[in-house]
């Protein structure tokens, strides 16, 4: 006679699996954080997506090193303004888009806030190739303390993939 | 959550398909040498990318790797006579070199040159450290021979062992990159495993069962990060290698030797896990090498006479409730290689990964996952050689490291990914 474990590993068995939704659509932020991530995520935005919010963090940030405010901060890719903490406590994942070597600053406002809301980060840098160590290693710096996820991928079509993968 | 589509194409392998041809790309593991290890010995079966093969050592000690059924009436040859250069099958007595070339069939008179027009189909078959490769693919894309650093040490410096999974080649490679669940299913042999016991990286794994993580694309796979609190505000760093398309890399612990895997599919719904222990710079112990044998670390204890898990489906991998109660085991089951096995195979023989609710940890295999697909896309639209058949991808390490905050694993860990000669691994 089979043991359990071997019936129920069995081709066979898979057959009667449940077939129902095992889960409830995520709600997913994609931010730009630099000028050419929103390019990116303009693109992203184009495809058919369940759940996903395409945002950009650079329509009004002041030059660097000056301080900014976080009302009005943070943009659709329409340019209208969005609340930052209304979108973060919407969001079930948020995924952070920049480019190496650019400045990865909005990061903080958005994991500072996403810390607050108990909310998974993931800070995806790409262009990581084209440019020195140390240039990718101060995007990192900027990215790690908010980033409980980083990925340095050498392809844009990766985002497009791993949104699918987490169902956005 | 993966299209069934592109899971198809990642996890059939047989002949004609696309991921077939990837994997026909690389050289692979085939068989111990231990299993031929005497000229004119008994042949040995083997299964692999969905094809049955039989191989042979002939009396010169030639290695054959070829079909493993007689053209004449589809007789197994795992009946023949290894005997005088050539295996003979013992129903009427056709007889076939290490090559596959029919170089005798009785009935016939030798002037009419018939068995000149018989071969097998039959594939090179490569002895090195302790392995015997095989490469499937078109002979005019044979690539140099593999050069993974534990078959180019000396002997008594590595060990190799290998296990029948009972699943899909890929939903077990998975397991291998998949760090955050260490924390957890193997967490109490951390302590215990002689071959894991007794080093500081254990007591970080356990004091922080949530690591971050980083995932960076490495030339031949992935290099991936999983990131704990150290002292004065350092962070240890534990960094597993993936490279194309089945090989993965464990960090190290301590002084303990480094160890891996590979994951070859027999046939779709089965795949040959392949588990390495070497030391760079020094031979194994008694010690170390009598646990290996006796099924430690990521090695196993065998149904006797069989490369079958002495724990496995069939008695429900002897699973015990009051250690799993007791907290000695986290799922019950004894020993890392059949903790993750067990939990591979129960998901069917194929998992279906439409069903699946990926999160942000798992990067590590979406990532592989989006490299394999575009890997085979590439071999199939353009001809393009997939990445890890360049020798340079295959001299890797994996690596476990204490690092300033302020510094990416991949700079500041450089040196430590790659082999050097005469220098041991990066430990902690």
């Amino acid at each position: 006679m089979l043991s359990e474990s071997a019936r129920a590993a069995s081709a066979a068995e898979a057959r009667f699996r449940i077939n129902e939704p095992n889960s409830r659509p995520r709600a997913v932020k994609i931010i730009a954080l630099d000028r050419p991530s929103e390019g990116i995520v303009k693109r992203l935005a184009q495809s058919s997506w369940t759940n996903a919010t395409f945002l950009t963090a650079l329509a009004s940030a002041p030059p660097r090193g000056e301080p900014f405010s976080i009302q009005g901060w943070l943009s659709d890719l329409a340019g209208h303004t969005k609340d930052l903490v209304g979108e973060i406590n919407n969001a079930d994942q948020v995924v952070m888009i920049a480019t190496a070597g650019e400045d990865a600053q909005a990061a903080s406002l958005i994991g500072e806030a996403c810390s607050m809301k108990r909310v998974m980060t993931t800070a995806l840098v790409l262009g990581a190739t084209s440019i020195s160590d140390a240039a990718l290693s101060r995007t990192l710096a900027q990215l790690r303390p908010w980033a409980l996820m980083l990925v340095i991928a050498s392809a844009e079509e990766y985002i497009a993939d791993m949104l699918a993968a987490l169902r956005a | 959550m993966l299209k069934k589509e592109q899971s198809d194409l990642l996890t059939q392998t047989g002949p004609g398909t696309p991921g077939g041809r990837l994997f026909r790309s690389y050289w692979i593991p085939a068989l111990l040498a231990s299993e031929l290890a005497d000229n004119d010995g008994p042949p040995a079966r083997v299964k692999l990318l969905s094809e049955r093969l039989l191989a042979f050592r002939d009396s010169q000690g030639r290695l054959g790797l070829m079909d493993e059924f007689c053209a004449h009436r589809g007789v197994s040859l795992w009946f023949g006579r290894n005997e005088e250069n050539g295996l003979r099958c013992p129903y009427h007595g056709w007889k076939y070199d290490h090559t596959g070339q029919c170089i005798e069939v009785p009935s016939e008179p030798v002037e009419s040159g018939f068995c000149n027009k018989i071969k097998l189909k039959s594939y090179p078959l490569v002895e090195r450290g302790g392995v015997l490769w095989t490469y499937m693919g078109r002979p005019d894309k044979q690539p140099p021979l593999p050069e993974w650093e534990f078959a180019l040490v000396p002997a008594e410096q590595s060990f190799m062992s290998k296990r029948i999974q009972e699943s899909n080649w890929l939903q077990a490679m998975e397991g291998g990159i998949d760090s955050s669940h260490v924390s957890f299913l193997h967490r109490g042999d951390l302590n215990s495993d002689p071959l894991f016991k007794g080093s500081k990286a254990n007591q970080y794994n356990l004091r922080d069962s949530r690591p971050v993580f980083e995932v960076v694309e490495s030339p031949g796979g992935l290099y991936i990060g999983a990131r704990r609190d150290a002292e004065n505000g350092n962070y240890y760093w534990r960094i597993t290698q993936w490279v194309m398309p089945a090989f993965t890399m464990i960090p190290p612990r301590g002084d303990h030797p480094v160890h891996g895997h590979f994951w070859i599919p027999i046939d779709d719904e089965n795949c040959w896990t392949w588990s390495f222990d070497y030391h760079p710079t020094r031979p194994l112990t008694q010690e170390q090498l009598r646990a290996m044998r006796e099924g430690k670390g990521i090695h196993v204890k065998y149904q006797r006479g069989t490369f079958r898990p002495l724990a496995n489906k069939d008695n429900d991998y002897l699973i015990d409730r009051a250690a799993q109660k007791a907290g000695r085991t986290f799922s019950g089951v004894k020993g890392i290689a059949m903790q993750d096995a067990s939990l591979q195979e129960s998901m069917g023989p194929i998992v279906d990964r439409t069903k699946e609710n990926l999160v942000s940890t798992d990067n590590g295999i979406i990532m592989a996952r989006h490299r394999l697909v575009r890997a085979v896309k590439a071999l199939m639209d353009k001809d393009t050689m997939p990445p890890g058949i360049d020798i340079a991808h295959q001299r890797v390490r994996s690596a476990a490291v204490v690092l300033p905050p302020d510094k990416p694993f991949i700079e500041a860990a450089k040196e430590h990914l790659a082999v050097r000669a005469g220098v041991a691994h990066a430990s902690v």
